[in-house]
């Protein structure tokens, strides 16, 4: 009896990466509903007929409103960001925001009964401070591919569609279990050129390159880092990544500045251009981002 | 003999600056390398040349308002010259050419708005009020350039940091030019005062009475290192206190007359600016600080030092 008790709770202890934030004092309801929601999310199974599915749900972040519709949750997705681009439907949804600062006043115009946010300092607090006006939250880091599989777990299952949600999981699982073989092409993921700020390990772009088969020189590096261009030229990269908001005709400005001519592939004009929304965040067409990115790489070579 | 000295001195910093760097370049490579000719000289001449109209402009200034506080970021003008250079480059209107011009057009602004906050009712401004002027400008000019960086679409402007701080990273041969072009007319003009500023160090009263046109002077003064602070914004964006620590550290060595003071605080300059932009490159490498910080994490305590021992005077 009491060992059954003890196992009906230990499920509390929520994942990594999984925030829940209904802290405020006078939202007891709402405190009742996440709980619910984490033991859900964490797989408690006798909790989880209690709960009632999102139905209004503001996503404060691309990649969430692109996991959203493709576990079929879209139709619920009441309120997106500026960025939020794909599906192209999602251009019927209004706009709350950048999501950088939650403009929480828009947020809760949507009367959202579900918020979710990425996890970053900023949006914690603002995560709290949308708890306190009784609005749950869901906070999920989605820095990289393996994140996201997580969150499409959690979010089909707060959505009431578990299934799709493990189906597009495990699509991103296996997408991760199987890197394209190694092309030996040595890649340098360039953010800004003044000063140049490179892109190193444990960013989701190093990740892509790597399942794509090449292998980032700045690995080493935190995910966005500023180095001097006699760094870039010392490790030497085969091609040069440049991210971009819109696919650009040809190299970018900074390839005709002489001072970056002292890096090899400056000089041999090897770019490639990756655009920000299948490149710039992690999302389930990882697979088809991978897939693209080794045919810009195959062609750069 | 202290000419010789700091002579050397220099030279050393430079060679010190080309020989240093995050990557390793070998000695027999030193002449033919790539790196060193396109990357690491024209940096160290750019750094060199930038501190020293940085030195020299501060130099002038703190005989100007008679103030040993004086330096182009806290008098505020190097936050104008930045937000100068920030609005032409987010109206498309700057190229590398005109990009001083926008910057010197912005540190006139500034200078005019500071010196207009400094008379405070007086007809001649309190040195103690201007400085807090130009900190207030120069805290304005600042918010100011971080709200344009913020909703320009110039791609050249992403880096706010960049402006703010301050950094050598653009350095090339052709900024290396704009600053060799731009220099020499407001430097040559500050050396041929130096005979009038050290009467102006009198006060303005007995300068007047010794025979100083102290008004064409003030403003020849004014316009110089106006040019000065903008020519070396627009290729380095704001870099504080190389104008303050300098010119006090050469008052030690070369005393007060400014026809020595002047030459001194502009080799000085490019010494320090040079020795601190090896320290942004080399400190944590293979990343790079802002060379901003670098300055400000020597300038800030000696500005404390120098406060402390101005207001117990």
């Amino acid at each position: 009896m009491a060992l059954r008790t003890r196992r009906r709770r230990l499920p509390i202890s929520a994942p990594t990466g999984v925030g829940v934030f209904a802290m405020g004092r006078r939202a007891h309801r709402t405190h009742l509903a996440i709980l619910l929601a984490v033991l859900a999310a964490c797989g408690a199974g006798r909790e989880e007929g209690r709960v009632r599915p999102a139905s209004r749900i503001v996503s404060l972040s691309p990649a969430v409103t692109e996991l959203l519709f493709a576990i079929g949750a879209g139709n619920r997705v009441v309120g997106r960001t500026t960025w939020c681009d794909y599906p192209p439907d999602v251009r019927q949804v209004p706009s709350v925001g950048d999501g950088l600062h939650p403009d929480l006043e828009a947020v809760a115009a949507a009367r959202p009964d579900l918020v979710v946010l990425y996890r970053s300092p900023l949006n914690e607090t603002a995560a709290d401070q949308l708890a306190r006006l009784g609005i749950a939250t869901l906070v999920l880091s989605q820095d990289r591919l393996e994140d996201l599989g997580r969150a499409a777990r959690i979010l089909g299952r707060v959505t009431d569609r578990r299934h799709a949600g493990d189906s597009v999981a495990g699509a991103i699982a296996q997408a991760l279990a199987a890197p394209a073989p190694a092309l030996g092409i040595r890649l340098a993921l360039i953010a800004w050129d003044n000063p140049p700020m490179v892109i190193g390990g444990g960013s989701y772009l190093d990740q892509l390159a790597t399942l794509a088969g090449a292998q980032n020189v700045f690995h080493d590096l935190g995910s966005a880092d500023v180095v001097s261009l006699e760094t870039i030229a010392a490790r030497d990269p085969d091609v040069i990544a440049v991210l971009s908001d819109r696919a650009a005709v040809g190299p970018p400005a900074f390839a005709r500045r002489p001072p970056w001519q002292v890096i090899r592939a400056v000089r041999e004009r090897r770019f490639i251009t990756l655009t920000g929304s299948l490149f710039g965040r992690p999302s389930p067409r990882a697979p088809a981002a991978v897939a693209a990115l080794r045919r810009l790489l195959e062609a750069a070579r | 003999m202290k000419w010789v000295a700091l002579g050397l001195v220099a030279a050393g910093a430079l060679a010190l600056a080309v020989v240093l760097g995050p990557t390793h370049v070998p000695w027999s490579a030193l002449a033919s390398s790539d790196i060193i000719r396109s990357l690491r000289l024209p940096r160290a001449i750019l750094a060199f040349l930038v501190g020293g109209a940085l030195g020299l402009s501060g130099a002038a200034l703190q005989a100007l308002v008679r103030n040993p506080l004086a330096d182009p970021l806290l008098l505020g003008l190097s936050g104008g010259a930045g937000l100068g250079a920030v609005l032409a480059i987010a109206l498309h209107l700057a190229g590398v050419w005109a990009l001083p011009l926008a910057a010197f057009a912005g540190a006139l602004a500034a200078m005019a708005l500071v010196y207009r906050l400094g008379l405070a009712g007086d007809a001649e401004p309190d040195p103690r009020v201007l400085i807090l002027a130009g900190v207030a400008v120069g805290a304005f000019t600042g918010a100011l350039t971080t709200a344009i960086v913020s909703v320009a679409s110039a791609a050249e402007l992403r880096n706010a940091f960049l402006w703010l701080w301050g950094g050598l990273s653009g350095a090339s041969w052709e900024a290396v030019l704009v600053v060799v072009v731009y220099l020499p007319l407001p430097a040559l003009a500050l050396l041929a005062a130096a005979r009038p500023l050290d009467l102006l160090a009198l006060g303005e009263e007995p300068a007047r009475y010794l025979g100083a046109d102290v008004l064409s002077l003030k403003r020849r003064v004014y316009v110089a290192a106006s040019l000065l602070t903008a020519v070396a914004v627009a290729v380095s964006g704001v870099i504080g206190f190389v104008g303050l620590i300098v010119p006090h550290a050469m008052r030690r060595v070369y005393g007060h007359q400014h026809r020595a003071l002047l030459p001194a605080a502009f080799l000085g300059g490019g010494v320090l600016l040079v020795l601190a932009d090896t320290v942004a490159r080399v400190a944590i490498a293979p990343r790079e600080l802002p060379v901003g910080i670098v300055t400000a994490l020597i300038g800030v305590p000696l500005f404390a030092l120098l406060v402390r021992r101005w207001t117990m005077t």
